[in-house]
């Protein structure tokens, strides 16, 4: 297809694309940039900033309020997740049509079509509520979590649901026909196929954990100020600083970097491409 | 009733299978299935041979019915505790697994040793010549290599029964021939019951030891292939295994009976019998000069259509009552006994080879 | 015909059997998973909704009895009278996500031929590095446009000196820097669906209008733009939904509380609470959000999209 356009045109794609590109890194780049400012008192660009974070108690107990978050919410939402998009793919009735048929998809499609503010508000309101009621639900880690792991659920959902859709649905029949009980199955099969999208999901989820600031920031308590909320008072009320700007930095390599993992990895996957099958 | 010696044998006793909205997939059927024989289930798409095969397999349960493998009752047995494997239609290849993994995937969930399972692998490769694969992804073989892989993934846990649901239809015609004969070739050196699902009556007439030919979920016919073709007891078989004249008859004086295109004389009296059948290939096709007016059943017409097809040729003759009639003529004689559309010929329909089918 | 009519079998007990077994394991696998998101957001965005119909209490929390007067409240009616200031939020912040979905459709196209036109092995990676951006925090891709679009900044200076903007001001906080900050924050979410329409972009349809039309600019509108509207479809909702209700750009680059309906609500919980009031506004939103939604499903039906790889 590459082929169908002109020469002229492919020149003006190109020339009308890089600065859009350009426009995609060029914040991200200043940031990066403006993190390596010099220290107070220097003249030349230095990594003041950074080691100053590693000193500043509430960044890393920022840092490890996130990292908690992002990994124990990934992986229950990859848990919960993986089920959903297995089970819904190998055990829903196809034939049947209708509202019942439907629901499944009306559930999982609302965390990601939900507005964050309107996600956000809610369950600041539900836990709120809840606390009133039974004590529990404090606003904080816990209630964050929560929230994380309703958005994550359905995105790992769609991914291992995709890559079930792209399977025989006779590999499952032909494991049992070659003498596989339900936990070989599992174990030797089922694994395996998803074992990718598992992966990826994961990697997924916990991009979202990182990404999020609206759903968390409403859900969040006195104590469970998590990277993107730090960033967000500091910037809020006292503008921007270097050290922000160098968190800032840390945080976008970190998410290219996984980014860039998942591709990787994906591209590993498509080495070993499903079988096509019949006609 | 089978006994315990009965390797390889299944009884199938009044089988039927209803699927939601009450449609009657498989309605009860009764068969016997010998052990080593190559049987194939015969019939149009959605006639309920698959269902029939998944049920052998234990895909699914039949509503009623008793279902014998090798003597022991399996209706409810699950499909990992039957000794019958299954070739399916989209090969259902592993894509985690490479072609030796896959073909040893059934050893090693019965727990058969690693080296036993390497052993019996490599044989089943070699005898399918696929050894070349071994270390390959299902997805870099080609159709007719991932046919084999999918054979010898089933052969190499030596069943009782193989179950090929279709396992030729995405191959082209050629490969489709070459694994035909292979196919029937692995057969009868490992002397295992296949039973072959298929919707294409040449691969079912090639390949079969007997055939079953069904129909809404039921068997109109059941034999050797010889029988199923020469003697259809209905116009369906008939119609769908081969090419056939088939011509509405009513009763008239004697050994005769009147047929559109006019008095057939036929063997003995008709009795029940409304329908007369012919295969193309049992009319004689003469010039309309040298017709043997002395015997019966001559009726002259006009070429309409000549199909040559190498060995033979198809001709639609057009009688002059308009009826159409089609004869197959081998090309074993000088070229003038070949005819073009437009000539006039004399069609001899004999007797004996005229079928009688109820109904 | 049938052998079965009037026999005891035709019940279909194993076709029952088996579906019953189908929606055990469905509801132990998808089960808890589904579950979980009725507990903790469709019943909260429920209760929420339900607010709207509340009385306010002595702490804008909800009170009995019910009344519409949160909507009277978001029409712009208050203790003071009518104000427009409501409707203003409002229409300023469907006029951003109208602009914004316009701004990235513009610069979408260019990026999206420009990514169909490379060999396929290569296109995974470039659209990759279009999406990229948008994975790392939204807080962090919002402030970066702070620094480059505040007072002392480059961009400033120069309108400053065009004379776009009075010295000493910058080009944020305000209209302008929402706008882009929009337009930054929901780029990739057009250039996904619209790569994805013209991926499956029918060539020999363009060969075909090779022969009939003349110009470049009328074959890209006869036969190529049709074939992508699918993707425009949903990149219109994917971009203008979540911008409408956006909560991070208003707040960051837009300066007044009230800029846009996100920060407008917000405000009713976090700031002075007004719950009642609050939620009016979040039925307010998600009736506008719905219809998006609801246009977009009919046009795309119209257009016989498929959805078939969808849960």
């Amino acid at each position: 297809m590459s082929q169908q356009l002109a020469r002229p045109i492919r020149r003006a794609l190109l020339i009308t694309s890089m600065p859009v590109y350009l426009l995609l890194y060029a914040p991200l780049a200043l940031i990066a940039v403006f993190s390596f400012a010099p220290a107070p008192g220097g003249a030349s660009a230095s990594a003041h900033w950074y080691a100053d974070l590693l000193h500043d108690p509430d960044v890393l107990a920022a840092l490890r309020r996130s990292l908690i978050l992002g990994i124990g919410s990934s992986i229950l939402g990859t848990i919960l997740g993986t089920l959903m998009g297995f089970g819904l793919s190998r055990f829903r009735t196809r034939a049947r049509t209708g509202f019942a048929a439907a629901l499944p998809s009306l559930i999982i499609y609302t965390p990601i079509i939900m507005p964050s503010l309107v996600f956000g508000i809610s369950d600041l309101i539900f836990f709120n509520l809840m606390h009133k009621a039974t004590g529990l639900f404090s606003a904080g880690l816990l209630t964050m979590g929560i929230a994380h792991v309703t958005f994550q659920a359905p995105y790992v959902a769609l991914v291992v649901f995709a890559r079930m859709a792209g399977l025989d649905p006779n590999l499952f029949e032909a494991s049992q026909d070659l003498y596989a009980d339900a936990r070989q199955s599992f174990l030797h099969l089922t694994m395996p196929v998803i074992r990718p999208a598992i992966i990826g999901g994961f990697l997924l989820a916990f991009t979202l954990s990182i990404d999020d600031f609206t759903i968390s920031y409403f859900t969040a308590g006195p104590g469970s100020t998590t990277l993107p909320i730090y960033i967000y008072s500091a910037v809020a009320l006292k503008g921007i600083s270097p050290d922000i700007n160098a968190l800032a930095t840390l945080m976008i390599a970190t998410v290219i970097g996984i980014g860039l993992l998942q591709y990787v990895f994906s591209r590993q996957k498509e080495r070993h491409p499903m079988p096509r099958t019949g006609d | 009733m089978p006994g315990t010696t009965d390797r390889g044998g299944i009884t199938l006793e009044g089988i039927s299978r209803v699927f939601g909205g009450g449609i009657v997939a498989v309605d009860q059927i009764d068969l016997a299935i010998r052990p080593g024989e190559f049987f194939t289930l015969l019939g149009p798409s959605g006639c309920g041979k698959t269902t029939l095969l998944r049920m052998i397999a234990g895909f699914e349960t039949p509503d009623s019915g008793r279902i014998v493998i090798s003597g022991r009752e399996m209706q409810t047995v699950p499909p990992h505790r039957r000794a019958v494997n299954t070739v399916f239609q989209s090969y259902a290849l592993f894509p985690h697994l490479n072609v030796a993994e896959n073909i040893g995937f059934g050893l090693r969930m019965r727990g058969i040793a690693r080296a036993e399972r390497k052993f019996r692998t490599d044989q089943i490769m070699a005898l399918l010549q696929i050894d070349d694969f071994a270390t390959r992804n299902p997805a870099q073989l080609s159709g007719g290599q991932r046919q084999r892989v999918a054979l010898a993934r089933a052969l190499v846990n030596e069943p009782e029964v193989v179950l090929l649901d279709e396992p030729l239809s995405a191959l082209d015609a050629k490969l489709r021939a070459e694994l035909q004969v292979e196919l029937m070739r692995m057969q009868k050196r490992l002397g295992m019951t296949f039973i072959f699902v298929t919707h294409d009556q040449q691969e079912a007439l090639v390949m079969s030891d007997r055939i079953a030919v069904m129909e809404r979920g039921r068997l109109l016919q059941v034999g050797p292939v010889l029988d199923v073709y020469e003697q259809p007891r209905s116009v369906f078989v008939a119609e769908f295994l081969g090419l056939s004249n088939i011509w509405p008859i009513t009763p008239a004086p004697g050994n005769t009976a009147d047929t559109p295109l006019g008095r057939l004389t036929i063997v003995t009296p008709i009795g029940n019998e409304r329908t007369a059948m012919i295969r193309p290939e049992k009319i004689w096709i003469y010039n309309d000069t040298a017709a043997p007016l002395d015997r019966p059943n001559i009726f002259r017409g006009t070429v309409r259509e000549a199909i040559y097809m190498g060995a033979s040729t198809q001709y639609r003759v057009e009688l002059h009552d308009g009826s159409i009639v089609l004869a197959l003529d081998t090309n074993n004689q000088a070229a003038e006994r070949s005819w073009q559309p437009g000539e006039a010929v004399a069609l001899e329909i004999k007797p004996e080879n005229i079928i009688l089918i109820d109904g | 015909m049938s052998a079965l009519t009037g026999s005891p079998f035709l019940q279909g007990t194993a076709e029952r059997a088996e579906r019953a077994a189908r929606a055990l394991r469905l509801w132990i696998t998808a089960g808890p998973g589904l579950v979980w998101i009725v507990i903790f957001l469709i019943l909260p965005s429920a209760i929420l909704l339900a607010i709207g119909f509340f009385s306010i209490g002595n702490y804008g929390n909800p009170h009995l009895p019910l009344t519409l007067e949160p909507f009277r409240e978001v029409a712009g009616y208050s203790i003071l009278g009518w104000s427009p200031d409501n409707i203003e939020t409002i229409l300023r912040s469907l006029l951003q996500a109208i602009s914004a979905a316009i701004l990235t459709i513009l610069l979408a196209y260019p990026v999206v031929f420009f990514i169909v036109a490379q060999p396929v092995a290569l296109r995974p990676l470039l659209l990759l590095f279009v999406i990229l951006p948008s994975w790392t925090n939204q807080v962090v891709r919002t402030y970066a446009w702070m620094e480059l679009l505040g007072p002392g900044s480059a961009l400033s200076h120069l309108a400053q000196t065009l004379g776009f903007i009075p010295p000493h001001l910058g080009l944020m906080p305000g209209v302008f820097a929402m706008q882009i900050g929009l337009t930054y924050n929901y780029l990739p979410y057009m250039v996904v669906p619209l790569y994805a329409a013209a991926e499956k972009l029918d060539w020999t349809l363009v060969e075909a209008g090779r022969d009939l039309y003349a110009s470049g600019t009328k074959l890209f509108w006869s036969a190529v733009f049709p074939q992508t509207i699918p993707g425009l479809l949903s990149g219109i909702i994917l971009v203008a939904i979540p911008a409408f209700g956006d909560y991070v750009v208003p707040t960051l680059l837009g300066g007044g509380k009230s800029m846009m309906i996100g920060s407008l609500i917000a405000s009713q919980f976090l700031d002075t609470p007004n719950w009642p009031y609050g939620a009016a506004l979040t039925i307010f939103m998600l009736v506008f959000t719905c219809g998006g939604l609801i246009v977009f499903r009919v046009m795309s039906k119209r257009l016989g999209t498929s959805e078939g790889s969808m849960i």
